[in-house]
Parts: structure tokens; C-alpha cells; sequence
């Protein structure tokens, strides 16, 4: 079978009843995994970190997003930008270890200098010794080449090919659903509510497992026994991102019974709704009425996916040591959820080298976020 | 060193700028720098004192030592070798 013929695609973007799933390929093919790159990770909104990830002015984190070196930094405004990581002159990596920039970014190799806008500030001996210019180096036309990006719910995105639709308008239903959570501030919790997965699949297969309920009696006995698989509903929307609610969330507790404040101004669905939606391509969110949380898939080989979890919280009190008991408890019931899902994804990812495996039949009744997924994917491919 | 901190001798100078560039001492950089453009000035030497002025320049720029990248620009201005 090739994967990325037409035929295949069209198979894939079938109604869910008669589709089948992406081909093995999608998952373990390292042509394919380069081609999605372009035509999936650069073309549309891709999570690169966090804002949090660069908390003041002048600090500096360089970021290999699928190979292609990125600077992201904070500027002295406080605004989060993000550069690509190599200076102008003979396209040397400007910075490799995070950093707090005191004045300008000098490169390593001949001292060319920048701004934190990206401006080119200084071309030391460029004109000979002692000869800071030269009529053939403008300076303003030799800023560092910055990447499109923008912030949502503390979450950094970027668009490689500067082409997509406004970051608005490609998660602008996402946006719209969860109104009541936009623009709302968000307080991260700190380095205990920052934990790390390394898993052994391609990233899609975090994306897929993510999406749907189906499996969490089997999988997650201790979360299906408050919050039962009828209380679930699917959440699909067609090229945009897909998910899962509960109509059944209860807080955590610390001994005494408190609990985290809960988010202002929030309708009534949420004192018991929650909601896991993914994002397309690579970013998990998860809403509660007293936390968030967002994982960044790094799809840093076509098996081999960095699962990033970040919990936020809806004052900034709760990220005190206060509350460091309650934020502990809750990373730490998070991360046993996600670590259970690690055999499911890691033993698909093992599937997906079947010499006879078609991408597999989906449930019209369970899958139908999945296949949401499977379809956005296939069509960014019929697009390319 | 003299009373004022300045190194006295030419090879004392390069030690120290060497040191300096070891332990990675931006503030004493810029300064020594300056110091050696300063001395190759005084002896009429432009393209030697362009040389160390730009060096202190781009240490003052990267330490973000406004009032020093300032007033070492405006040097380099002065002599036609910055913009």
C-alpha cells in the first residue's frame, strides 16, 4: 500500500462508519514523518513551550523544533517572541543553553550582535579592523528572521510558513467553546506542576489515545470509578481539534477539605463538567473550574514522542507554598493517568509495524474523535 | 596596576584581557579594552584603538552596560567607524 496516494486519503476521510484509520506509514516511516513536518507541523499552528518557559525580560530559551533551530525570548516590553536561532552573517547557532540576556544576543563566532527585537545592532570589524561598517552589510535589512507566534493559555504556538490563518481563526472554535476560560489569567504552578514523558510512539498515537473515553474503564480503572464511561460525551469539531467532556469532575482535597479557588464567573456546567481536548496538531488542554493543564507533544523522532505537562491554576496565591501540598497531590494524580496511558501508545506504536494492519476500523459510536483527527491529518496531506 | 586600577604594562594588559576572556568577566573586559584602545590612541595608533574600542564596544553591548556602549559608539562615531 503507499500511504500517501489519494485513494488511501479519501479511505481515511470517509465518513467514520466506512473509514479506515491513517496507514502504518503515518506512524513509522521516516519519509512520511519528514513530509509532515512541512505540510502539518509548518504550515499550520504548532505548540513550541510554554511563556512561562522565559518568566522575565532578556530571558532565552533555544528550542529544536523538528530540527530547525528557534529562539524564543522574552522582550524588554515583556512580550514573548520568537527568532530563528541563527545569527545573519554565516548562519551560526546563536544560542544553545537557556539564558538571561543582559543586553544584546552576540553571537558566538564573529560578535555580530542583536537586539531583543531582532534588530541588528553591531557588525564588529566588518569593514576591515576597527571598521564597524561596510556599504554592503545594512543592518536594516539584516535583523534576525522572526517566526510568526503567538500566546493562548500560557501555551506558545508558531507558524513556520508565515501563511496560516490568524491564530484566531484557526482556534478560533476551540477559543469559542471554551469562552468562559478565554482571557481568564493563568498561574502556573511551579517546577512541581512541570513534569516530562518520554514515550517510544509517534505522536499522533498521544493525540489519538488522548482523544477518546473508550478506553478509560480498561485503562484507567481508578478515574472510571468516580467518573464512569456513560458520564462522558465525545467532543468533535470537523478541522479543528476533538476531545472528550465528563459530566462528572470533583476537586481535589486537601486532609482538611479545601480545595483550590475555582475560576471566576463561570456557568454552572462546570461545577461538575470537565473537558480533554486536542488541539490539532500537538497540544492536550484539559479545563476544570479550578485548573488547567496543557501537554506539548515534542514529536522529536517519528517513534519517539517528549509528552510535556503543564498545570496552571486560577490565582496567583496557589502557586505559594500555601497550596504546595494540594498542587503536589494534583500533579501527582495527573501523572499516574498519563504514565497508565504509556503502555497504550507505546504498544500501538509496536502495532503500527504490522506487516497486515490497514489502520484499523473505528467504533461510529467511540472513535468518532479519533477519526476527526485521522481526517485533519489527511486532509493536510491531500492539501500539500 | 596603578592607584586608579589601570594596568600599567602593554604585556600585563594582554594577560589580564586573556584572564578576563577565561573567566568570562564581561565588566572587566569592556574596561580593559578600553583601556588598551585608550593607550594605542595616545600613541596615534587609530586602527589599534578602533580595534580595542570595538571589542569594549560589543562587551559593553552584551553585558547591557548602556552607559558605556554609549559613550564607546560615539568614539567609533567620532573616528568614522560606527554608524
Amino acid at each position: 500500500m503507499k500511504p500517501l496516494d489519494h485513494t488511501t486519503l479519501a479511505r481515511v476521510m470517509g465518513p467514520v462508519q466506512q473509514a479506515n484509520g491513517l496507514p502504518n506509514g503515518f506512524y513509522t516511516d521516516p519519509e512520511i514523518f519528514e513530509a509532515e513536518r512541512k505540510a502539518v507541523f509548518e504550515k499550520t499552528w504548532s505548540c513550541i513551550g510554554f511563556a512561562h518557559d522565559v518568566p522575565g525580560p532578556g530571558d532565552a530559551v533555544p528550542i529544536d523544533f523538528l530540527g530547525k533551530p528557534l529562539l524564543m525570548l522574552r522582550d524588554r516590553e515583556g512580550s514573548v517572541r520568537v527568532f530563528e536561532n541563527v545569527c545573519r552573517h554565516r548562519g551560526m547557532k546563536l544560542v544553545d543553553a537557556p539564558t538571561r540576556i543582559k543586553g544584546v544576543i552576540r553571537c558566538p563566532y564573529h560578535s555580530w550582535c542583536y537586539g531583543l527585537d531582532g534588530s541588528l545592532r553591531a557588525t564588529p570589524h566588518v569593514g576591515g579592523v576597527g571598521q564597524n561598517t561596510d556599504p554592503s552589510v545594512d543592518r536594516d535589512l539584516l535583523g534576525l528572521f522572526e517566526v510568526r507566534s503567538t500566546e493562548w493559555m500560557g501555551i506558545m504556538f508558531v507558524n513556520l510558513s508565515g501563511d496560516a490563518p490568524e491564530f484566531k481563526e484557526h482556534a478560533g472554535p476551540m477559543i469559542e467553546r471554551w469562552a468562559e476560560f478565554d482571557g481568564k489569567p493563568l498561574f502556573h504552578g511551579g517546577p512541581g506542576s512541570s513534569f516530562s514523558l518520554t514515550v517510544n510512539t509517534n505522536w499522533k498515537l498521544a493525540v489519538e489515545n488522548y482523544c477518546e473515553s473508550y478506553h478509560l474503564p480498561w485503562v484507567h480503572p481508578g478515574l472510571n470509578s468516580y467518573s464512569k464511561l456513560e458520564d462522558h460525551y465525545n467532543i468533535v469539531e470537523e478541522g479543528a481539534y476533538s476531545g472528550q467532556g465528563t459530566t462528572v469532575y470533583n476537586p481535589q482535597l486537601d486532609p482538611s477539605g479545601h480545595k483550590f479557588p475555582d475560576f471566576e464567573g463561570l456557568s454552572d456546567k462546570w461545577e461538575t463538567a470537565a473537558e480533554y481536548v486536542a488541539l490539532y496538531p500537538n497540544v492536550l488542554l484539559g479545563v476544570h473550574r479550578d485548573h488547567t493543564f496543557a501537554i506539548h507533544l515534542d514529536p522529536v523522532g517519528v517513534g519517539t514522542t517528549v509528552e510535556r505537562v503543564e498545570l496552571f491554576y486560577t490565582a496567583e496565591g496557589v502557586a505559594g507554598e500555601d497550596w504546595a501540598s494540594l498542587r503536589d497531590k494534583n500533579a501527582a494524580a495527573w501523572r499516574e493517568v498519563f504514565e497508565e496511558d504509556i503502555f497504550v501508545v507505546e504498544g500501538m506504536q509496536q502495532g503500527r509495524h504490522s506487516r497486515s494492519f490497514d489502520g484499523g476500523r473505528f467504533s461510529p459510536a467511540m472513535d468518532e474523535a479519533t477519526h476527526c483527527f485521522h481526517k485533519w491529518i489527511a486532509e493536510r496531506f491531500a492539501e500539500a | 596596576m596603578d592607584q586608579q586600577g589601570m594596568v600599567t604594562k602593554t604585556a600585563d594588559l594582554n594577560l589580564e584581557i586573556l584572564l578576563s576572556h577565561a573567566i568570562g568577566d564581561a565588566d572587566a573586559l569592556v574596561a580593559l579594552y578600553r583601556q588598551a584602545g585608550h593607550r594605542a590612541e595616545g600613541a596615534g595608533r587609530t586602527d589599534e584603538a578602533c580595534f580595542f574600542f570595538t571589542q569594549a564596544y560589543v562587551y559593553a553591548l552584551e553585558a547591557g552596560d548602556a552607559g558605556r556602549a554609549n559613550a564607546l559608539k560615539a568614539t567609533l562615531i567620532s573616528y568614522g567607524r560606527e554608524q
